[in-house]
C-alpha cells in the first residue's frame, strides 16, 4: 500500500511518499509560514519524483501535531480531503512522536520539543523499543524552565531533539547530562511520517477522517478569557 | 463566449464546487453552468461565537476544520454526484479571517489535486455580487449592487460580469458591524442584525431622530457617530424603551443605505438595484429597497435571505465566470486576509 504523508506542524512543511519498499520521496521546506501555498505544489513534485500517481495512494498519514495551529489545520484540512476525494483512510501521528523515531537508536531518554510560542514547548518523553520508540509521558506544554528542572529531576542522561529545544537551548546548557541534536533533526519527518503509518497500516489501525484533528493542547484565548472570568 | 480549461469548454454543463470558510459559515456548494444550483448547503457556527459577541477567528478556524469535510460531503450527497463528476473547486480566497480561509483554500486545492480538475480562486466581495445571478440569470447591466455585511458596506456598479466599479464605501464601521454593537449596548445579544430587527418591529422608528450620517453627501458611508449618538441617548433617557431605540437606530441605517443606493443608480444611469450581503436579510431595508426601486422605475433585485448571506454556491457561480474569464487559479495559491474586489480604474 502506497502512504502519503503531510507534515505541517512547525515552520516546515514536508510531504513524502513510500510502503512496504520504504519511502520513495520526501520533500521538506523551512521558507517559513507559506504551508497553504507550499503544500500541495510539494505534493506534486514527491508524487514525480516517486513516480507514483495521486490515484495510486491509499492511505493519508498526517502529522497531527501539537504545533503551529495554523499550519496544522492547513496539513489536517489538506490531508482530510485528499482521503475524502480518494476515498482512501488516514492515521494521525503526532508531532513529538515523528522527532523521537529518527534519533530512535540511543539507549538515553529521547525528550522531543516543539516551539509553542509565547516562551513554551510542548515536549514528551521517549524510549528505544524495537522497531521504533514509545512514548513514556502525555504530550506536555509549558516553559523551557519547567521542562529543564524535569530532565534534571530525572537524573537521566537524556538526548533533546525539535526546534523548540533548539529555540530555548540556553534553558539547557550546562546540563552535563542532557544532550542537544543539531538543526537537521529539529522539524518533524515527513519520511518517519510515512514509516510509522505504514507500521500502523500493517495492524489496520486506521483512524476516520472525521476522528483527525489537531491536538492543540491549549483553548483558544477567549475561552480561556472568558474561563478565569468571575471565577467561571 | 465561452473559455476553455484544458481543451474543454467552460460551458454550461460545467459543474463547479464551491467552498465558502472566511467568516463563521462553513459552506459548501454543487453549481452548474455558473447559475443552476444543484446543492447548497451552510453550516453556521453562530452558536460558537454568540458569548463573546462577536467571531472568534481561533474558535471559527477549529471548526472549520471539523466542519469542512461533513458538509462538503453532503453537498456532493445532496447535488446527487459523485467527486468524479465535479469540472472544477472553486473556494473563497479572500477577504476575511486568515485562519479560517486556509482551511477551505486547503481542502479545496486538495480536491482539485485529487480529482485532476482545476482550481479557481474566488474573492468574497465578488461572490456576493454574483449572489444575485444565481437567481435572476437575466439580470441586466450596468447595476448597482448595495453590499452590506457585518465586514463590508459598499456600492458597487456592475458593468458586465467581471467589470466593476466601486462607487463608494463605509469609511468607519461596517452597517453590520454597528447593528452588533448596538444590539450588544442594548444587552440584545449576537448576531445584532436579527435582534434588532426583531425588536424594531414593536418600536417607533420615529420615537427619537437619530443622526442619518453624511446622508445628502457623495456615495460613501459612515456609522461610528450613530452608535455615539444612540449610546448618548439612552445615557441621558435611562427609562427609553429598548423597541424604540432599536426601530429608531434601524430606521436611521436603512434610510442611509437606501438614499445612497438610488443617488448611486440615479448617477450612472443604472437599470437594476441590488441588495448582497448579511444586513439584506433585514425586513425594513428589503421593505424600503423595494419601495424605493418602485418610485424610481428601476428593476429591483432582492435575492433570497439564503443568498443574501455567505453562502458556497455564489462562490462557485463566482467561479464559474472566473474560470470562464481567466481559467484556472495556479495551485501555489494562498489567501489574503485583506483581498480588495478588483475594480476598473
Ligand atoms: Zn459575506
Amino acid at each position: 500500500m502506497l502512504i502519503l504523508g503531510i507534515e505541517t506542524a512547525t515552520m516546515q512543511v514536508g510531504c513524502a511518499i513510500g510502503g512496504h519498499e520504504g519511502v520513495l520521496a520526501s520533500v521538506h521546506s523551512a521558507k517559513g509560514k507559506r504551508h497553504a501555498e507550499q503544500l500541495v505544489p510539494s505534493i506534486e513534485f514527491a508524487c514525480e519524483q516517486a513516480r507514483v500517481e495521486l490515484s495510486e495512494i491509499g492511505l493519508v498519514a498526517v502529522d497531527v501535531g501539537p504545533g503551529l495551529f495554523t499550519g496544522l489545520r492547513v496539513g489536517v484540512a489538506t490531508a482530510k480531503a485528499l482521503a475524502f476525494a480518494l476515498r482512501v483512510p488516514m492515521i494521525g501521528v503526532p508531532s513529538l512522536d515523528l522527532l523521537a523515531f529518527p534519533v530512535r537508536f540511543s539507549n538515553r531518554l529521547i525528550v522531543t520539543a516543539v516551539d509553542a510560542r509565547r516562551g513554551e514547548l510542548y515536549y514528551a518523553c521517549y524510549r528505544q523499543v524495537p522497531g521504533g520508540v514509545q512514548r513514556l509521558t502525555d504530550h506536555q506544554l509549558g516553559s523551557p524552565d519547567d521542562l529543564a528542572s524535569e530532565l534534571l529531576a530525572s537524573g537521566e542522561e537524556v538526548l533533546l531533539v525539535g526546534d523548540g529545544a533548539q529555540r530555548y537551548q540556553e534553558a539547557f546548557e550546562g546540563m552535563a547530562k542532557v544532550e542537544l541534536v543539531d538543526t537537521g533533526n529539529s522539524h518533524p519527518s515527513a519520511a518517519a511520517l510515512v514509516e510509522l503509518a505504514h507500521a500502523r497500516a500493517l495492524r489496520e489501525d486506521f483512524g476516520r477522517p472525521d476522528e483527525i484533528e489537531p491536538l492543540y493542547l491549549r483553548r483558544p484565548d477567549a475561552e480561556i478569557n472568558w474561563s478565569t472570568r468571575d471565577g467561571r | 463566449m465561452s473559455g476553455s480549461v484544458d481543451g474543454k469548454p467552460v460551458d454550461d454543463s460545467t459543474l463547479v464546487l464551491g467552498i465558502e470558510t472566511s467568516c463563521d459559515e462553513t459552506a459548501a456548494a454543487c453549481v452548474r453552468g455558473g447559475t443552476d444550483v444543484l446543492s447548497s448547503v451552510v453550516s453556521s457556527q453562530v452558536e460558537l461565537h454568540a458569548r463573546f459577541g462577536g467571531v472568534v477567528p481561533e474558535i471559527a478556524s477549529r471548526a472549520h476544520n471539523e466542519l469542512i469535510i461533513p458538509v462538503t460531503a453532503r453537498a456532493l450527497l445532496e447535488s446527487g454526484l459523485d467527486g468524479e463528476d465535479i469540472d472544477a473547486v472553486a473556494a473563497t480566497t479572500g477577504p476575511g479571517l486568515i485562519g479560517a480561509l486556509l482551511v477551505g483554500v486547503s481542502a479545496a486545492k486538495a480536491l482539485a489535486l485529487a480529482w485532476d480538475v482545476p482550481f479557481v480562486s474566488v474573492n468574497h466581495l465578488e461572490a456576493h455580487l454574483y449572489a444575485g445571478f444565481l437567481e435572476e440569470p437575466e439580470l441586466q447591466f450596468p447595476l448597482v449592487v448595495l453590499l452590506v455585511s457585518g465586514g463590508h458596506t459598499m456600492l458597487v456598479l456592475v458593468e458586465g460580469h467581471g467589470r466593476y466599479r466601486l462607487l463608494g464605501q463605509t469609511l468607519d464601521d461596517a452597517a453590520g458591524e454597528a447593528f452588533d454593537k448596538v444590539a450588544r449596548f442594548l444587552g440584545l445579544g449576537y448576531p445584532g442584525g436579527p435582534a434588532i430587527d426583531s425588536i424594531a418591529m414593536s418600536g417607533d422608528p420615529e420615537s427619537i431622530r437619530f443622526p442619518r450620517s453624511m446622508i445628502d453627501d457623495g456615495l460613501d458611508f459612515s456609522f461610528s457617530g450613530l452608535k455615539t449618538a444612540v449610546v448618548n441617548h439612552v445615557r441621558t433617557n435611562p427609562t427609553v424603551g429598548t423597541e424604540d431605540v432599536a426601530a429608531s437606530f434601524q430606521a436611521a441605517v436603512v434610510d442611509v443605505l437606501v438614499a445612497k443606493a438610488r443617488r448611486a443608480a440615479r448617477q450612472h444611469g443604472a437599470a437594476a438595484l441590488a441588495l448582497g450581503g448579511g444586513v439584506a436579510a433585514n425586513s425594513l431595508l428589503r421593505e424600503q429597497f423595494l419601495g424605493a426601486c418602485a418610485e424610481d422605475g428601476l428593476h429591483a433585485f432582492l435575492p433570497s435571505r439564503e443568498m443574501c448571506t455567505d453562502n458556497a454556491a455564489m462562490i462557485a457561480s463566482a467561479g464559474w465566470y472566473r474560470l470562464q474569464r481567466e481559467g484556472p487559479t495556479p495551485l501555489d495559491c494562498g489567501a489574503d486576509p485583506n483581498q480588495r474586489l478588483t475594480v476598473l480604474p
